[in-house]
């Protein structure tokens, strides 16, 4: 059984490898249908799968592989011209041939899909003159007396009664035959592997993607020299492609991937951890070996990265193979004539990637085909070529890659789209207004909106734009049309190599920080708070020649803002898919490598969230999910400018004496009990700490809010200048008053003290008055 | 010389039956205390105890979710158990911990206020939950009677399960 199974696989691994070159083949066929050559290439795709089947006894899928094989071979020789209405039909049954190779996969059988009509009809396609031969069962014998002269089908048939007639013993001893015929193939393999690597050969199974061939030439044994020749060359070629590939489970790329991600971590770590000794030890030694060490390890882990990147792609032929059949079924569909120019197409991605893009192409294309591309009579009218040319281009471009989608029809007309919109409902009267030509392009791909007047079956319902845009957010791709009326439109797909490690923009928003995905990145600026305006409730800014609308991210994560009142304000220009964001941060940290790490189901789907990873310092950074974030911005109203005077108003709001609050931090409780009966007479509240760590966990917890601070200098575990520089590190204490209460009284330990960000230096000792009216003045007291 | 190797294998097997039937017919759980109630959950649901680490708040989750902690490498979910239960939230204290859970493949942080101690239950000592409470949403999988106290058994999936 598990051998059985094993074959099977093969068996669909080969099948569908052919069938995928055999569209192209197909549609190539029908415009040079004297094409000896590829004509027999797509007879032997035919002939190697029935073989193959019948072994395994997929009788529907041999039976239909038969009558199309029929066909074929009349063509070859000349007894038959492919007139597209044939064609019509051998595509017919190759889809009717995919769909039951599909069943195979799923069920490992071939029941369930009704093949006569489709036989019947290649029958009458073979019978060409009027000889027309119905067979719906296996009954080949007849069908053969007809075509007296189709040898190679003949000696294939031959043997499929065989089987039949066979008893159980000699169906038993068949297999056996064939199974040493495959291990012998097998150990030469092997062997001519071993000649050259050496290498483990237990993965010699899924490594060998032809142990079919030799069977399908085993099966047609009987079958004249020119078909023997024909599949000899197929196997004589088996050895060299084992070498130069191997078949690996995406598993163990996956699992290799997550690994190489972790080692990012790690190096991103070790970096951190060299900057931090770098600092510490400066002019020592051992520092240059440590800084050799790390770099080399960054190198390799950065190589390393990259080639296993590689192994997971793919080139995007895979994916623009299908387009050339497509096109030709749209085209006699629509009654227009298209041509289908692909470059490009051995650019590689990642195979999660080339998974996803499919879907958003198709929908492009077949656009193009039904909007783009005009009608013949519009076209000569318009003096262009009777025959529409669709462009697709894919290329690389930095870290991304690029896909281009042009057809030389009508255009886009910025103005036409925004009517429909507007009468569709999909915008206001007033947005539309306002938009520009690339915005009202965009309008393309709301959901619900369609230029089509009627729904066909090709498009016009509203929805594939909609999943292209979908689709290409979700790879956090850009998209950007461009359009001349009546010359072009272009679409281009910008899209990341690779989804799991990027690269990424760190933004810092009080003491938080969230990282932004580099792909979605356009541009930041720093501008001036008076350069964002508030219309009708939303913040938005002038860049160059665009409005932009502006979000806060603090709104969007619900960071809690303290009164921050600097002048700028950095934006980070988002863009995905076809819109664009600012978003307002507080400060822009830098880039840096990041692995996505997913939440966990617990915190799966978080608004705005598309992951976490792991920074340097060990600590967790949150991913922003940028297409979320360009939904949020829609629904949250602007506090950019509104929040000061509220937030100014709590912090300000002192009824009683006691509600003001000092934090005393001094080791010595003398000290501290002499500051506190000092002040004890102004009735405000004072709260005692030992040393910085515990002045800093006391801040820290949030449980008070203080309005000043007095720090002694010299304390044990934190003193008091490390202690003001890890509080400025903190947006939200940037304004509150550290005030210095020493016995050192150098110059230099003033300047310290100011550097830290002190701003105010008490000598010991003091007078009880002075120190009062110090703290009054900063805590700007007035009781 | 077969029989005294049947001997001494039937001699084993009578050593390891009596601790078969203990280790069938006992409980190990691990107690700790979140405000003034004591609660325990079994020990093979627990994939370590650590002592309080940074988190990262995650927006737009309720309070109880403080946020998500780095554990060697993965992103896991820290939850308050004094908020997820009601109780007002309180600083962390030296005894504070972090009880990391796993049911199947869900992992999760939970924040108690003081580990008690393991406890060994004999299954007939644990009565199902009180009638009053025992509903769908409870977190309660039983009540354990001790000689002086009474301990609530919380079902490990319940509280890994997402409810907002």
């Amino acid at each position: 059984m598990d051998e059985f199974q094993e074959i099977l696989q093969d068996f669909l691994v080969e099948s569908f490898e052919l069938i995928e070159q055999l569209d192209q083949d197909l549609v190539e066929l029908e415009s040079t249908p004297e094409d000896l050559e590829l004509l027999n290439r797509i007879f032997r795709v035919a002939h190697t799968v029935k073989g193959a089947s019948s072994f395994l006894n997929f009788d529907v899928l041999t039976h239909l592989t038969h009558h199309m094989e029929d066909v074929l071979n009349k063509a070859r020789h000349g007894e038959l011209v492919i007139t597209p209405d044939i064609m019509d039909v051998v595509l017919e049954s190759i889809d009717l041939m995919k769909s039951l190779l599909h069943t195979i996969r799923d069920t490992s059988s071939d029941g369930g899909i009704d093949v006569s009509e489709c036989v019947k009809r290649l029958d009458i396609a073979a019978g060409g003159e009027g000889n027309v031969e119905i067979v719906i069962t296996q009954e080949n014998q007849q069908e053969e007396t007809a075509l007296d002269d189709e040898v190679v089908a003949d000696g294939a048939n031959e043997e499929e009664p065989n089987y039949d007639d066979m008893s159980d013993d000699e169906v038993e001893a068949e297999i056996e035959r064939l199974l040493a015929e495959r291990k012998a193939a097998d150990k030469a393999k092997r062997e001519a592997k071993k000649a050259t690597s050496g290498g483990d050969d237990n993965e010699q199974v899924p490594a060998s993607p032809s142990p079919v061939v030799p069977k399908a030439s085993d099966a047609s044994k009987k079958a004249p020299k020119k078909e023997e020749a024909k599949v000899a060359p197929a196997v004589k070629k088996a050895p060299t492609t084992v070498e130069q590939t191997i078949r690996v489970d995406v598993k163990r790329l996956d699992h290799l991937m997550n690994l190489i991600g972790e080692l990012v971590l790690g190096k991103n770590r070790l970096i951190k951890i060299n900057d931090d000794v770098e600092e510490r030890y400066e002019g020592e030694e051992f520092l240059e070996e440590l800084n050799q060490v790390v770099s080399i390890v960054s190198l390799v882990t950065t190589d390393l990265q990259i080639a296993v990147m590689k192994t997971r792609m793919l080139p995007i032929g895979k994916v623009f193979n299908k387009f050339p059949r497509m096109i030709r079924d749209l085209s006699r569909e629509l009654d227009k004539k298209i041509e289908l120019v692909i470059s490009g197409e051995d650019t590689e991605l990642d195979k999660s990637i080339v998974e996803e893009i499919g879907d958003p192409l198709v929908h492009i294309i077949r656009n193009s085909c039904d909007h783009g591309i005009e009608p013949l009579e519009t076209r000569l009218e318009a003096g262009k070529n009777e025959v529409g040319t669709i462009t697709l281009k894919a290329y690389n471009e930095g870290n991304h890659i690029v896909i281009q989608i042009e057809d030389d029809g009508k255009g886009l007309n910025p103005e036409i789209l925004k009517d429909i919109a507007v009468n569709k409902g999909v915008i206001t009267d007033k947005e539309a207004d306002k938009m520009g030509e690339k915005e009202a392009f965009g309008l393309i791909f709301r959901p619900g909106f369609s230029t089509a007047a009627e729904v066909t079956n090709v498009s016009g319902r509203g929805v594939g734009m909609d999943v292209v845009k979908t689709n290409i957010e979700k790879l956090n791709g850009i998209i950007d049309i461009d359009s001349e009326l009546g010359k072009y439109t272009s679409i281009k797909l910008k899209i990341p190599l690779t989804l799991a490690i990027i690269q990424a923009l760190l933004v810092g928003v009080q003491e938080e920080y969230y990282a932004i995905p580099l792909a979605s990145v356009l541009e930041t600026v720093r501008i001036s708070k008076d350069e964002i305006y508030t219309v009708e409730n939303r913040s938005v800014m002038r860049l160059r020649e665009e409005v932009l609308s502006l979000v806060h991210i603090g709104d969007i994560f619900e960071v809690e803002r303290v009164f921050d009142d600097s002048e700028y304000a950095y934006v980070v220009l988002l863009g995905l898919a076809e819109s664009k964001i600012g978003l307002i941060v507080d400060s822009l940290v830098g880039q840096e490598e990041i692995v996505i790490k997913s939440l966990g189901e617990y915190l799966q789907g978080i608004e705005g969230v598309a992951g976490a990873t792991i920074r340097g310092d060990g600590g967790v950074t949150l991913i922003v999910d940028v297409a979320d974030l360009i939904q949020m911005s829609k629904s949250i109203k602007s506090t950019i400018n509104s929040d000061e005077g509220g937030s100014v108003a709590t912090s300000n709001e002192k009824n009683s004496a006691s509600d003001y609050k000092v934090m005393i931090v001094d080791d010595s409780k003398t000290d501290r009990t002499i500051m506190k009966s000092a002040l004890d007479s102004m009735g405000i509240s004072l709260i005692e700490a030992a040393d910085g760590q515990e002045a800093l966990n006391i801040l820290k917890s949030g449980d008070h809010n203080f309005d000043a601070m007095l720090i002694d200098i010299e304390m044990p575990r934190m003193d008091g200048y490390t202690l003001a520089t890890e509080i400025k590190k903190y947006s939200r204490y940037k304004n509150l008053p550290l005030i210095a209460v020493t016995s050192r009284t150098g110059k230099s330990d003033r300047m310290r003290g100011v550097e830290a960000g002190m701003v105010e230096y008490i000598t010991k000792p003091y007078s009880p008055d002075y120190l009062m009216s110090v703290v009054k003045r900063n805590i700007k007291f007035n009781f | 010389m077969s029989n005294k190797l049947q001997e001494i294998i039937s001699k084993q097997q009578e050593q390891q039956s009596p601790s078969m039937e203990l280790i069938d017919d006992v409980v190990q759980l691990v107690g700790f205390e979140v405000g003034e109630e004591e609660y325990s959950v079994p020990i093979l649901s627990i994939q370590e105890i650590i002592k309080p680490i940074e988190w990262t708040r995650v927006p737009q989750t309720p309070p109880y979710v403080l946020g998500v902690f780095n554990l060697r490498g993965s992103v896991i979910p820290i939850i308050d158990l004094r908020l997820k239960f009601g109780l007002n939230p309180r600083k962390h204290t030296e005894e504070t911990r972090f009880i990391v859970m796993k049911d199947k493949d869900e992992v999760a942080g939970f924040v108690i206020d003081r580990l008690t101690s393991a406890i060994r239950l004999n299954k007939k000592d644990i009565g199902p939950a009180p009638e009053t409470i025992r509903d769908e949403g409870s977190f309660i999988e039983g009540v354990g009677k001790q000689s002086d106290r009474i301990l609530t058994i919380l079902k490990v999936n319940k509280l890994l399960e997402r409810d907002f």
